[in-house]
């Protein structure tokens, strides 16, 4: 430290008598305050000159990676129901469908699922689509954005084994 | 009361005794509507079913109450005390004094009346209507014109720190609320704002931001370089610290505003601009810290007697802790994480309990005995006030932390389908619940400590004799150094 160090500026009759000492910044403050000034300019040019990440490019480059990771499900392809698929799906229909088509599949505010007449289509792929893609004018929601395309599949798999599928 | 002559009959106390008292009466009002909301988020039903004790009402409610009510009339007491002392002369002018206290309580209540009503802005911070928003800036404008009519007549040449950092909120308030407020009126509780989309979420944190900057920030640094130095009987630990970080912090600021929508449709470059200027807001800020904190270098053995100190130490620290907490949030891989979680909380309440409620509340205390011209009635009870405040600030923050990690990344945790883990948004919100009862311990014991303080401080402006000894009472201001007369 300088020679000025607790030197009062004796200016404290202006200043309500509180005495100012002039003392040298602290070096390690100096120290941070150029960090972050060169460092805060370095990452702005190496983000918008170098390294090109913008905002949209992160975005295109975690969607790239999600779809490499999990493509994308082909709705219409025949599926091989396995009893790991059938136990899984039986799970999903008891936590998200019970409330209005019952334990029992025997309906409520949906349909009855186990008899003979299917509004929509009782085929798998048919039964698939409409979990999918729900039937908003009746209040069944599309569960393919809740669940996933893979989910869908199980309980699909469950409904139309379950409540007899053609 | 010491031998220093604070009641010097040229000064108009009388002004600044009011809004003191407005300060802790409306703390109190609003502090008591953000224990309600805390409670209603940990327990819905606590709203009764009541439109106007909603949460949506009562949210704005709170943060209006304690930042325009409880802060704004602490600031205008601590500085129409201090600046008439530090100008040696008295207010400009004491009918705009006057108007300008009226004025302010006449728009908390009008406040206080539309907010629970469901009149909104919708804009966090300027949720008030149009015809309040006028009636503010008119009213600052008032306060403005007597800040700078007593500065042109004062009688001393030197300008104090302290007054530089009002001046710094007195001018850049005025121009980010009126720019905020820009409206076209629909009727007398509608208006559109002229801006719109984008452009308009822009503006609105450049002032939501600077109002933390402006209003949070700088005026209550200014008061610190007055009262901490006073309080401790120490000299001001740097002069050139204090210039540096005041231009640093006043330039780096007014641009941080971004980081409050990054990953939005806000512009590449304007997010950046807003994460540099954050990022390189540290220093600035620390510098206050610094000062703060190393004026206080020799008295801190006083630490142990005197809870004003007390109440210093922690108020400057929690200031320090959360200006470098603001920057790494306002970095875009922290602020993916942080933004719209509960960390956000936590971290405005580390500077509005810690660094602004503290520094009123060793200010009241310091205040109130030269007011009322007694003693301190009972250090006790500001020891425990110091105590219920310190441990009530560590529960509501460490809470808040927890419950916006545990949120975040609940929100980004993926399943082995690649599905969101917890699609379901209220799975996220129930694992919170445990967190929100835990701040509502903690802004309670807030609470408590502040109404001990009111008990406290209307004790000792009634004459009561002090409870404790006389020689518990904080460091007169004569054991400075004497400066040439």
């Amino acid at each position: 430290m300088s020679k000025t160090q607790d030197q009062v500026l004796g200016h404290g009759d202006e200043c309500d008598g509180i005495e100012e000492y002039d003392n040298d910044l602290p070096a390690w403050w100096v120290g941070l305050f150029i960090l972050t000034v060169v460092g805060g300019i370095g990452y702005a040019i190496n983000y918008h000159f170098v390294s090109e990440t913008s905002q949209l490019a992160q975005y295109q480059a975690e969607m790239a990676e999600a779809e490499a990771q999990w493509p994308a499900m082909d709705m219409t392809a025949t599926v091989v129901v396995t009893e790991e698929m059938l136990a899984e799906g039986k799970d999903l229909y008891m936590t998200n469908c019970i409330g209005c088509h019952g334990p029992e599949m025997k309906g409520g505010i949906g349909p009855d699922l186990t008899d003979a007449e299917w509004v929509h289509g009782g085929t798998f792929n048919e039964i698939q689509n409409t979990i999918s893609k729900g039937v908003p004018e009746k209040g069944m929601l599309s569960w393919e954005p809740i669940l996933g395309p893979q989910k869908v599949q199980k309980v699909t798999a469950y409904v139309h084994a379950a409540g007899g599928g053609q | 009361m010491s031998t220093e002559t604070a009641h010097t009959p040229n000064y108009d106390d009388a002004v600044t005794k009011k809004f003191l008292i407005a300060s802790v009466t409306w703390g109190a009002v609003g502090m008591l509507v953000g224990v309600i909301c805390a409670l209603q988020l940990a327990w819905w039903p606590a709203n009764l079913n009541v439109p106007w004790l909603t949460f949506g009402r009562l949210r704005p409610l709170h943060t209006n109450a304690v930042i325009f009510a409880f802060t704004g009339n602490f600031i205008f007491a601590a500085m129409y005390y201090s600046m008439q002392r530090l100008l040696k002369t008295r207010m400009f002018n004491d009918v705009l004094s006057q108007v300008h206290f009226w004025g302010w309580q006449s728009i908390i209540v009008a406040a206080a009346i539309t907010l629970p009503a469901g009149l909104s802005q919708s804009k966090e911070y300027a949720e008030l209507i149009w015809p309040i928003d006028i009636a503010i800036a008119v009213i600052w404008v008032v306060m403005a014109v007597n800040f700078f009519g007593t500065i042109a007549i004062r009688k001393v040449k030197h300008l104090y720190v302290a007054i530089w950092f009002y001046m710094s909120m007195v001018i850049t308030i005025a121009v980010l609320h009126i720019v905020n407020s820009l409206v076209l009126p629909a009727s007398a509780t509608v208006s559109y704002p002229v801006f719109s989309g984008i452009t308009d979420a822009l503006v609105q944190w450049w002032y939501g931001h600077n109002a933390v900057g402006f209003l949070l920030t700088t005026p209550i640094l200014g008061l610190m370089y007055y009262f901490v130095p006073k309080t401790a009987g120490r000299p001001v630990y740097s002069y050139r610290l204090s210039i540096l970080h005041f231009w640093g912090l006043v330039f780096l600021y007014i641009w941080a505003g971004p980081h409050h929508i990054l990953y939005s449709s806000l512009p590449d470059w304007a997010q950046t601009t807003g994460v540099v200027f954050s990022v390189m807001l540290l220093a600035p800020s620390w510098g206050g810290m610094l000062n703060g904190l190393l004026t206080l270098r020799g008295a801190w053995d006083k630490l142990r007697t005197d809870p004003l100190l007390k109440f210093w130490v922690v108020a400057i620290t929690f200031y320090g802790m959360s200006t470098f907490e603001g920057p790494m949030m306002s970095i875009r891989a922290v602020n993916a994480l942080s933004h719209f979680t509960d960390w956000t909380i936590g971290h405005v309440h580390s500077g509005a309990l810690g660094w602004v409620g503290m520094a009123a509340f060793a200010t009241f205390y310091y205040m109130v005995p030269k007011l009322w011209n007694n003693q301190l009635y009972s250090v006790k009870a500001a020891t425990l006030h110091f105590w219920l405040a310190t441990i009530g600030i560590v529960l509501y923050v460490m809470a808040m932390w927890t419950a916006g990690i545990t949120q975040g990344l609940m929100w980004r945790e993926l399943d082995a389908d690649g599905q969101l883990q917890y699609p379901n948004f209220m799975d996220t919100v129930l694992q919170l619940i445990p967190l929100y009862w835990i701040r509502l311990v903690g802004g309670t014991m807030y609470l408590v400590g502040l109404l001990v303080m009111a008990w406290n401080l209307v004790k000792t402006a009634s004459g009561v004799a002090p409870k404790d000894g006389p020689e518990q009472v904080t460091a007169a201001p004569e054991s400075l150094p004497t400066p040439a007369k």
